[in-house]
């Protein structure tokens, strides 16, 4: 049964020509049409996700767009470029793997777990800032009837927005560790240029990772950029960084 | 003697190659093999579902409470439609007949990802386990109903969140069993064979499997959701935080709509299987049937609001949802046509798998046509939450899926087991389970129609009559039920041996070189370049040498 | 997936470090877009650039040119997705008709003692 050993079988048909039967053994086009399938289960969830947030976006726009004024827009945007780094050192990886590279595509993929672990740090960093400001899942200012409560569109958008990027975060984790896996199996040499099916499923898992947060990315942050609540900027942003003091140190 | 498939030895496994049946059985990767273990656990549960609606009706029998309490009702009928729902008529005919019978009937050897399908299996009964371990912890089952609505589903003390996680894991199961047949249906249908010389019942699997990959997810996230929201407070569906429990509604029944016709698609396919088999008659417009099997699952995609006509949600959705709902009737009343016209002027063979497919011909009649009349706004109104809607779903599931789930078992049981049942006692059964699904539900139409609400566990004494007229066709019904199973399940040892096509028909799984098939199915793929139901004077066209799959007629 | 048809490594590689580019630019374009111009609509511009930035890393980065097949599913899959959005969104949402009386759309400045006991 191990697919190197396996022989296509032939068909004939009534004329005698030859029909080779594709086997599921061996079937590189099928592994992929498969993860591909599984992908858009994955757009579906965050598409049910997204149009959670528009339905309350509709009810609620003055206070999404305020809401999302009040997020860190700068550190927002290094991830968002963070993960389109992380894009490419995991192409080049496969690229290098496919050209017989294996040790150069074992450092693409080590980078891009750097890189993912870098994203996680600064997300880290991003709820802290947010959780001192008192902005947090179970915090007063998300539940309703007391003093500290926000209006019922900020404590939705904050509560999507902790959702949507936790769920995020979770597949980044679970990249990381499928990444792993990937190194362990190309180092006991099931993952080779000629069969490496796992390593280019793994890296359209990443890009899609990458696309997702290609539309968190603008339907948080980016909503209320612009507007006079927006009170984002660059100085802040370091400022508060280094009140966060030394428990969040990640890079 | 040749060996078969439940044969020792006669399989790969996930993991190294273990000794004993046992864990042979445990470890298969063998699409049939886990298809049969998919069909034990699931009629276990079954007659777990079953017995706990037998408990409620016998509480329904008079007004006032009998032996249960409301609470522990409430408990009752969600585990009866938790059990019902996901654990047994979701994976049902895919996780079964797809599983055993799909790679046979297009030639392949097993599906493209046999340890995937290993693995799904026990996802599957993971999620079972965690479902009934709610039932002995903690405040016990859930009280919601299967559907969870919220905000109640958010305040309850009971075992919720168990019941979602398990949801949530038996979605991923069948999401991950769609996968797997789809990627098989496109890539291991052998040479010559394509989409519209495939056998109807792999198209209805075909559907259905879409379906379960792009409706799934969305359930997926909404218990995800759910779950978080219960754990952490966010307020998506909680109205004290701005959340709308209606917007749970719409995304419960983005999934769950869809969710009935991934029942009734590759059901309807066992049907197109049975009927041209015993009219010994080519099926009258294969393509109209394959096509609305397709246009079924995307219709099915956009009429979820009919769910939702109280609810709140907004007149014009309401309108549009009632305009759509519609539009399902027309492909179902193509296949429902087409099966008639099949058996006009066939040599029509009355055997046990025939007089259930004719059966469901008039249950799901008149569970489609009831549906028609609550897919109208107004006319919903007054029949929602009402018996007269749950004799419409029982007549449409329990009638059409159900019903054909046992047309299909009866149907392949000889290929499963290379054994035959006795059909006289089958039939009896047949009788049994007809008689009393009917006097068991239609006059709950009646009941529903006065005004009997769904889900009391006590009415007003003018209801007791039609209570008590169901009563009885419970207990038939359920007889016929054990009756059923016993005939069956004696016949696994005892039945008569019979050939690889008992039944004279025409598809490639009766072409197998032993009964029960073997291992890795066909001797050599054989070349399809025939329609799959190609009879000429009540023969089959096609025949096969079974040694060198040529065709030698 | 064929190691037959690979090109050149260096080639591949510049076309990659291209795109890198391109998203990068576009990337920049979204923090200047708020402050410059077109500032009313700026969720849908914002979104639109995102959906060139999905082009590009779909159609290069994830393989997805002529693969005429796949297209054609993830075309269905959005094509639902979009679906659920027209119909929640575009036919319910948007004709909500309890915005005055509802509990759930009460207003910033609106009290919140009435919902404290829920």
């Amino acid at each position: 049964m191990s697919s190197h050993a396996y022989v296509a079988e032939i068909a004939t048909d009534r004329d005698g020509n030859e029909h080779v039967v594709q086997g599921w053994q061996d079937d590189m086009y099928g592994a992929k049409l498969g993860f591909w399938l599984f992908m858009f289960t994955e757009v579906l969830m965050f598409g049910a996700m997204f149009m959670t947030l528009t339905y309350y976006m509709m009810l609620h726009e003055a206070d999404f767009v305020h809401a999302s004024a009040s997020l860190n827009r700068y550190l927002g945007g290094f991830n968002t470029v963070v993960l389109l780094i992380s894009a490419l050192t995991m192409g080049l990886g496969l690229l290098k793997m496919r050209h017989g590279d294996i040790k150069g595509a074992k450092t693409m993929i080590w980078a891009t777990i750097v890189l993912a672990f870098l994203f996680l740090g600064v997300k880290g960093v991003e709820w802290s800032l947010e959780y001192s400001h008192g902005v947090f899942l179970g915090l007063d200012a998300l539940q309703p009837g007391n003093e500290h409560s926000k209006p019922f569109g900020q404590i939705l958008f904050f509560g999507m927005y902790f959702t949507m990027t936790g769920i995020h975060g979770v597949h980044i984790l679970g990249g990381i560790g499928i990444m792993l896996w990937l190194l362990k199996r190309i180092n006991s040499g099931k993952v080779t240029p000629e069969h490496h099916i796992l390593h280019f499923n793994i890296a359209l898992y990443w890009d899609l990772v990458h696309l997702i947060w290609v539309f968190v990315f603008p339907f948080y942050y980016m909503m209320g950029a612009g507007t006079e609540m927006d009170t984002a900027t660059l100085s802040s942003t370091i400022e508060a960084i280094s009140h966060l003091g030394g428990s969040n140190e990640h890079h | 003697m040749s060996k078969s498939y439940l044969d020792l030895d006669q399989t790969h496994c996930a993991i190294g190659h273990p000794k004993t049946a046992f864990w042979q059985w445990m470890l298969t990767v063998d699409h049939k093999r886990i298809g049969l273990m998919y069909a034990a656990v699931i009629f276990t549960f079954f007659f777990v579902a079953v017995a706990t609606a037998f408990a409620m009706r016998l509480e329904l029998f008079a007004p006032g409470a009998q032996f249960m309490d409301g609470d522990t009702f409430n408990q009752a009928f969600t585990l009866h439609g938790v059990i019902m729902i996901f654990l047994f008529i979701i994976p049902g005919v895919p996780a079964v007949f797809g599983n055993i019978v799909m790679p046979l009937m297009i030639g392949a050897k097993d599906v493209s990802f046999p340890r995937l399908n290993w693995f799904t299996f026990w996802l599957y009964i993971t999620g079972a386990l965690v479902a009934l371990s709610s039932l002995w912890s903690g405040e016990g089952f859930a009280d919601t109903g299967w559907t969870f609505y919220a905000p109640y589903s958010l305040t309850t003390n009971t075992n919720v969140i168990t019941t979602l996680v398990a949801a949530f894991i038996l979605g991923m199961a069948s999401i991950l069993t769609g996968l797997n047949f789809l990627v098989t249906i496109h890539r291991l249908r052998a040479p010559g064979m394509d989409f519209f010389k495939m056998p109807l019942f792999v198209w209805g699997i075909y559907a259905t499997a879409w379906i379960q990959l792009l409706a799934t997810p969305v359930i997926g996230i909404t218990l995800v959701l759910a779950i978080l929201e219960k754990y952490f407070g966010i307020g998506i569906f909680d109205p004290s935080k701005g959340g709308d429990p209606v917007l749970f509604e719409h995304l419960f029944w983005i999934y769950s709509h869809p969710a009935v016709y991934l029942m009734i698609l590759p059901a309807f396919g066992i049907m197109s299987e049975i009927i041209p088999t015993f009219s010994r008659r080519e099926v009258f417009g294969y393509r109209t049937i394959a096509l609305s099997s397709a246009s079924i699952a995307g219709i099915g995609y956009l009429v979820w609001g009919h769910h939702l006509y109280t609810s709140g949600m907004a007149d014009t959705a309401k309108v549009i949802f009632s305009f759509l709902t519609f539009f399902v009737a027309i492909p179902t009343g193509i296949k429902f046509y087409d099966w008639v016209f099949t058996m006009y002027k066939g040599k029509i063979i009355l055997t046990t798998p025939m007089l259930w497919a004719l059966g469901t011909i008039i249950t799901f009649t008149i569970g489609g046509l009831t549906g028609v009349t609550i897919a109208m706004v107004g006319v919903d109104i007054h029949l929602q939450d009402t018996y007269y809607t749950v004799a419409h779903f029982h007549y449409a599931m329990l009638g059409g899926v159900v019903f054909l789930l046992f047309a299909g078992l009866h149907y392949w049981f000889p290929l499963m087991f290379g054994r035959m049942y006795n059909e006289g006692h089958a039939k009896f059964a047949f009788y049994l389970n007809f008689i009393g699904f009917n006097v068991l539900w239609f006059p709950m139409f009646i009941a529903g129609y006065y005004g009997m609400p769904r889900r009391y566990f006590d009415y007003l004494p003018e209801f007791e009559i039609y209570h008590q007229i169901s009563f009885v066709g419970a207990v038939i019904f359920i007889t016929g039920l054990i009756t059923m199973f016993y005939v069956l399940i004696r016949a696994i040892k005892n039945g008569e041996k019979v050939g690889p096509n008992h039944w004279n028909a025409t598809t490639l799984e009766w072409h197998l070189p032993t009964s029960p098939p073997p291992l890795e199915n066909h001797t050599k793929v054989p070349y399809v370049d025939f329609m799959p139901y190609e009879y000429h004077h009540g023969q089959p066209v096609v025949k096969f040498d079974y040694e060198t799959m040529k065709r030698i007629d | 997936m064929s190691t037959t048809n690979l090109g050149s490594y260096k080639e591949a590689q510049s076309g990659y470090i291209k795109i890198l580019v391109g998203l990068l630019v576009l990337t920049t374009v979204t923090f200047v877009q708020p402050h410059m111009f077109l500032t009313d609509m700026n969720l849908g511009i914002q979104l639109f650039i995102g959906v060139v930035k999905a082009y590009l890393i779909l159609a290069y980065y994830m393989h997805l040119k002529g693969e005429t097949q796949i297209i054609w599913f993830a075309g269905f899959s959005l094509f639902i997705v979009a679906v659920f959005f027209i119909i929640v969104i575009g036919f319910d949402v948007a004709n909500f008709q309890y915005m005055d009386e509802s509990h759930i759309t009460q207003h910033m400045d609106a009290p919140h003692a009435s919902h404290a006991t829920h």
